[in-house]
């Protein structure tokens, strides 16, 4: 094996680089509770996981209040995923980490609200 | 004096003749020139507000003010009484000339290393290029300070211009105590470059040893990353750096002193005393009696 096929085979299996980052969260509203992205799927990720961990967190704490009382607005469940809409680990705790956990049935059996806590 | 009064006299009768044409033509140059700056200040106004970021519009503009600033002063002169055909061929001379001396001459002209809109190091200002003029360079600093920098003083010295190449290498140097384990250390380092979308794979990250020093070993982590993301990746990563080595159990290293203490109970080392030096070092620690941080 050549050295530039050891270097790609390096590339693609050793640490998956993703190409960008979301926020995702559960939004409550009037006629109930529906998934959502920041920035959303159509526009640019954002290319930093600090960034957007930092965001999301801000996103949570300006909603926990909310949260606690379930007023519409308020953001559920909200955590940083990838570009394959995979949850990326908080760089600081090396978990997956959560803010405003809530156990909510989205239909497809799944429930966001049982990662790690924030 | 009778010299001075045939001079008004020959002035007098000019005046006669010619005070009308002489009064329009002033009116039409001090009108034009006026309507120009007008026309051009109201134009800038609304392109900045409506294409704030486009270099071409501007340019555009300014153009049209020369368009007019020409036609104002063509327009003085064909009311003085100069023939518009004359004029048209001095005009057409003048545009060949200037455009045959930029064209010759250019390579030969000293030109300022950078456009508007750059990020430029010059002398000590680091900042972004906001304008450019015949006489100075307009700066802006990141700490929101405008500097006019003399042309001749920037031809002078050593300029840095962030935007000639597309990356940048980013260097995230940090210093580990002797007893970690390195390997791990260099991993997580690697892994952290590795993982940022931002940093290039072509050329890879890599991290080194850089040193064995009196009280740490420094690894030099070394990546490439986009100009434009220079700063917030450098300062990502080294907050990721430091996260991740806690969250590893990868102490860093700080500035360490130790102190043996021989048996008759007088001080008899320490680090930075050239008359002790056989007891420095890694080794040295082992065989102390008592070992002070």
């Amino acid at each position: 094996m050549k050295i530039a096929d050891g270097l790609k085979l390096i590339e693609n299996g050793w640490i998956r680089k993703p190409k960008g980052f979301r926020v995702r969260f559960h939004k409550q509203t009037e006629a109930g509770v529906e998934a959502g992205y920041s920035p959303p799927p159509d526009a640019a990720p954002l290319n930093s996981d600090v960034t957007a961990w930092r965001y999301a967190w801000k996103l949570g704490q300006a909603t926990r209040a909310a949260a606690e009382t379930g007023e519409p607005g308020a953001l559920y469940n909200i955590t940083v995923v990838d570009d394959q809409d995979l949850p990326f680990r908080f760089y600081g705790s090396g978990a997956f980490e959560t803010y405003n956990p809530k156990h909510i049935h989205d239909g497809n059996g799944t429930t966001p609200g049982d990662s790690d806590e924030a | 004096m009778q010299n001075e009064m045939s001079r008004l006299q020959a002035l007098g009768e000019t005046m006669t003749q010619h005070g009308t044409q002489m009064a329009l033509a002033l009116a039409i140059l001090i009108i034009g020139l006026l309507a120009a700056r007008w026309i051009h200040n109201r134009l800038s106004q609304a392109i900045r507000k409506r294409y704030p970021q486009s270099k071409v519009a501007l340019m555009v503009c300014n153009l049209l003010y020369i368009i007019i600033v020409i036609i104002v002063i063509l327009g003085t002169a064909v009311e003085f009484g100069a023939k518009p055909v004359n004029l048209l061929r001095l005009l057409t001379i003048v545009a060949l000339i200037v455009t045959g001396v930029a064209i010759f001459l250019k390579p030969f002209i000293p030109t300022l290393p950078f456009k508007v809109g750059n990020t430029v190091k010059a002398g000590n200002l680091l900042g972004k290029v906001e304008a450019i003029t015949f006489l100075n360079t307009r700066m802006r600093t990141f700490d929101g300070k405008t500097f006019f920098v003399p042309n001749r003083q920037i031809l002078d010295d050593i300029v840095i211009n962030y935007h000639f190449t597309q990356t940048r290498r980013v260097k995230i140097d940090v210093s580990i105590r002797y007893d970690q384990d390195l390997l791990k250390a260099k991993r997580t380092l690697e892994s952290i470059m590795t993982e940022d979308p931002r940093v290039k794979p072509k050329p890879g990250p890599m991290v080194y040893v850089l040193n064995l020093a009196s009280s740490s070993v420094d690894l030099g982590g070394r990546c490439w990353v986009e100009n434009k993301d220079y700063w917030v990746a450098r300062c990502d990563l080294l907050e990721k750096t430091k996260l991740r080595f806690d969250s590893e159990g990868i102490q860093f290293a700080f500035p360490q002193l130790d102190l043996h203490m021989n048996e008759d109970g007088v001080r008899a080392g320490g680090s930075g005393c050239p008359a002790l030096g056989g007891l420095m070092g890694p080794g040295a620690r082992e065989a102390a009696d008592e070992e002070i941080i």
